[in-house]
């Protein structure tokens, strides 16, 4: 029983970060209705910024802060310069642009920093905690605490400021939002510079798990789209419950169900979003697609 | 047409000559499609001023120009300000509340977040919640189903949602895109006594898009017709109810 409820702690560890990155993707769904494949490549090159800096000996935390914002920019930039132009587009031209994020940014990394695998620093000490017959590492603890502490903040921007009522009403009614003096452009790039920072949360959180490479991060935004489906595309809470969901279900299955074992982990987030798309479409807890009077 | 406009439609102006929006020679479209084709209009401080005319003459295109929603060639002054080609978070700013067709509700908001956002623009959080109050007293309705997603409301509360909305700017020129659409017809007159009390109450003024010409021809002091993308007929209510071929088009009847 213990090590069944360890299991599900330390896949909650793992369903954190994949949260994160789903969130990110439910974001840009959100604002601009659009897929970002190349959400886990902005995430990992974030991931390189911090490491960049902590090569330079800058703290932990700092290097953290600094790259988060760094992202943000980022972000706002992207959205500014690649995705404004083709807004309102067909919807091909905008997968076949964020597709060209994804490979460029997958390149630019191998051009700057070598397709050679790094070490991450891991921000948390090595112990655990032992209580109940449980052992749970500081790592998973660490990643559930800032990942929370993320969530905590975006609840707070979305639900308690003048800005994050301003973003929702964008969401779910840009001409309306327009009319009311809503400077859409604008919040457009905020969700996407938003997205950009949840992202490299992620990024950064998973890397001491993994080696630091330019494809450090396909696994992980298969696993986040695995997490969005699961919790609806449409509802940020619904993609950080599939997050976890998601990460419980794959540790267990790795555990669990021998025949699967670590190499067919992978195709957990596969199963879970066929299963999805054939038996609720809309996710979890995503709005059934229903035409709006 | 333009004869017809030229004999009976040149607009005299609001009596007194106080215009408080100006409208000249105002062009509007979508891409290729051109829809307004030179709208002259003035309309006086604290009227009520309805526009009437068939669907696609391009009503609604004139309120979304004149909000700043589609470029423009022309002028628009509001109140001796030119408003023209600015965005519409800048018109927003000077007093325009524009209730679109459909009324625009913010549906998984609530009731409450749909009205605050009508005062986005607006500083002083004090002053926004008085309004709410005050919109509460026009409103009681929305009141009692503050914390409710917006889209659960029925037709009608929408409709006084969206006004409420607009209030929330506390604006000095209000703009309604056929807020009958869909409602019974006691509804909507319910909703028009509201409005004239609003642009009694406030001194704001009025411009409404209205396909049941009766009710819009009752609250407002003065009418316009468009027709195709032009004003075809200016006048006051009594002189545009009594145009024959107003009558006929629009009134459903013969004078
Ligand atoms: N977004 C758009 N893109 C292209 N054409 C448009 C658009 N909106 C309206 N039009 C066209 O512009 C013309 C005028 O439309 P508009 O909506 O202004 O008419 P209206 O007088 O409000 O009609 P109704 O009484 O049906 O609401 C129509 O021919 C319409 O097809
Ligand atoms: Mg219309």
């Amino acid at each position: 029983m213990a090590g069944f409820l360890q299991q599900i702690i330390e896949g909650l560890g793992a369903g954190a970060i994949y949260a994160s990155l789903a969130l990110a993707l439910v974001l840009i769904y959100q604002f601009t209705g659009i897929v970002n494949f190349a959400q886990g490549e902005m995430a990992m090159f974030s991931t390189y910024i911090a490491w960049q800096f902590t090569a330079g000996g800058m703290p932990f935390w700092l290097a953290l802060v600094l790259t988060l914002a760094v992202s943000f920019a980022g972000g706002m930039l992207i959205e500014r310069v690649l995705i404004r132009p083709v807004e309102g587009a067909h919807e091909l031209t905008v997968v076949i642009v964020s597709v060209g994020l994804f490979i460029f940014v997958n390149a630019a990394a191998g051009w700057i920093w070598t397709f050679l695998i790094k070490d991450f620093p891991n921000p948390f000490p090595g112990g655990a905690i032992e209580a109940g017959g449980l052992t749970v590492g500081f790592s998973t603890l660490g990643i559930l605490l800032v990942v929370g502490a993320v969530m905590g903040l975006l609840y707070l921007l979305f639900q308690h400021t003048k800005i994050g009522l301003g973003m929702r009403a964008v969401a779910t009614n840009p001409e309306s939002a327009r009319l009311v003096g809503i400077r859409v452009g604008w919040t457009l790039a905020l969700g996407w510079g938003l997205a950009a920072t949840v992202g490299a949360v992620s990024g950064i959180l998973v890397a001491p798990l993994l080696f630091l490479e330019p494809n450090m991060m396909s696994g992980v935004l298969i696993y986040a789209f695995a997490a969005a489906t699961l919790g609806g595309f449409d509802s940020p809470a619904g993609a950080v419950a599939g997050g976890l969901i998601v990460g419980v279900a794959e540790t267990l299955a790795g555990a669990y169900a021998g025949f699967i074992g670590s190499d067919l982990k992978i195709g957990v987030p596969l199963v879970i979003i066929l299963g999805v798309l054939l038996v609720r479409p809309q996710g979890l807890f995503g709005r059934a697609a229903v035409e709006r009077v | 047409m333009n004869e017809r406009a030229g004999e009976r439609g040149a607009d005299p102006g609001p009596p007194g000559g106080d215009a408080f929006l100006t409208v000249t020679d105002l062009h509007a479209g979508y891409g290729e499609a051109r829809v307004l084709h030179g709208v002259n209009l003035t309309v006086g401080r604290g009227e009520i001023c309805a526009i009437l005319g068939p669907n696609g003459a391009g009503k609604t295109t004139l309120l979304r120009a004149l909000s700043g929603m589609v470029r423009v060639r022309g002028a628009v002054r509001l109140d001796g300000a030119d408003l023209t080609r600015r965005p519409p978070d800048a018109v927003a700013r000077r007093g325009v509340a524009h209730v679109p067709e459909g009324r625009g509700t913010f549906m998984p908001l609530t009731v409450e977040e749909n009205l605050r956002l009508g005062a986005f623009v607006r500083r002083g959080r004090g002053e926004v919640e008085a309004d709410l109050e005050r919109i509460h007293g026009y409103f009681p309705v929305l009141r009692e189903r503050l914390r409710q997603p917006a889209g659960s409301l029925s037709g009608g509360e929408q409709q006084m949602l969206a006004i409420g909305r607009a209030l929330m700017l506390r604006p000095r020129l209000l703009l309604l895109d056929e807020p009958s659409l869909g409602l019974a017809p006691i509804v909507t007159r319910e909703l028009f006594r509201i409005v004239q009390t609003i642009n009694e109450q406030e001194r704001t003024t009025v411009v409404v898009v209205e396909q049941n010409a009766h009710l819009a021809l009752d609250v407002a002091g003065r009418a316009h017709v468009l027709e195709t993308g032009r004003i075809v007929l200016s006048g006051s209510a009594e002189r545009i109810r009594a145009d024959e071929q107003v009558a006929q088009s629009y009134l459903g009847y013969r004078v």
